[in-house]
């Protein structure tokens, strides 16, 4: 970050990172915490590499999603979340 | 911050003077990382004149953000270390905030987060916050 003045879009992208981390400090137990931490975050750093930063549409529409995941994450009878990977090659 | 006024008026103490006050407020532990060349020293005298961060709380912040950007234990770390020169993007600085947060058991408003770019001004914050959280909570 630095001395670097942030776009609001960017602003708005660290708020979304937040409230993750917020709602993951309020389940239960350490492991699920743990899981949702590790998979927000490496969702966060894969988006901010992959993505164009004057892609504004389609940061829009990841922030929108983003949020509805949240709001989902936040609901108390959502415990965890998990992922998977599923690798194509394009041979 | 207020403080920042101050910060600039305080480089032109006399070296010599600045380097007997910082060896006096200097707790010993830290005493092996001075160096009494004029420029170390002129800066932490400005530290103390600007912000009223205990030692302590500034140590615990540099453990949790070491830990945070796992950085090696013996990485000299300053007070004016910034967040973005140890490596950390603006992701990591918001990790490190959260962390903070849960450690001293308060909570940082957004604004404040997104200024937060140096371990003292971290610091600074935090002994802020936690100066009036029982305040706070009395009322």
């Amino acid at each position: 970050m630095g001395a670097a003045k942030l776009s609001g879009m960017q602003k708005q992208v660290l708020s979304l990172y937040r409230g993750f981390l917020r709602a993951a400090r309020s389940k239960t137990t350490q492991e699920d915490r743990k899981r949702i931490e590790t998979i927000v975050s490496n969702e966060f750093r894969q988006k901010s590499k992959e993505v164009d930063r004057k892609n504004f549409q389609y940061i829009e529409y990841l922030l929108r999603l983003g949020t509805k995941q949240l709001d989902q994450l936040k609901s108390p009878d959502m415990v965890s979340i998990s992922s998977i990977k599923v690798a194509t090659s394009k041979t | 911050m207020a403080s920042l006024s101050t910060t600039s008026l305080s480089f032109k103490a006399p070296s010599i003077q600045s380097t007997r006050i910082s060896q006096v407020l200097r707790t010993p532990s830290c005493f092996q990382s001075i160096a009494f060349g004029r420029f170390r020293s002129s800066k932490s005298l400005r530290l103390q004149i600007s912000c009223a961060a205990k030692p302590e709380t500034v140590q615990k912040v540099k453990d949790i953000v070491k830990e945070q950007l796992a950085l090696s234990a013996d990485t000299a770390l300053t007070g004016e270390s910034k967040f973005s020169d140890l490596g950390a993007d603006s992701l990591d600085t918001v990790e490190i905030v959260m962390a903070l947060e849960e450690k001293f058991n308060i909570s940082v408003e957004e604004a404040d987060a997104q200024n937060i770019t140096t371990i003292q001004a971290a610091a600074d914050l935090i002994d802020d916050l936690v100066l009036k959280k029982p305040a706070a909570e009395a009322s």
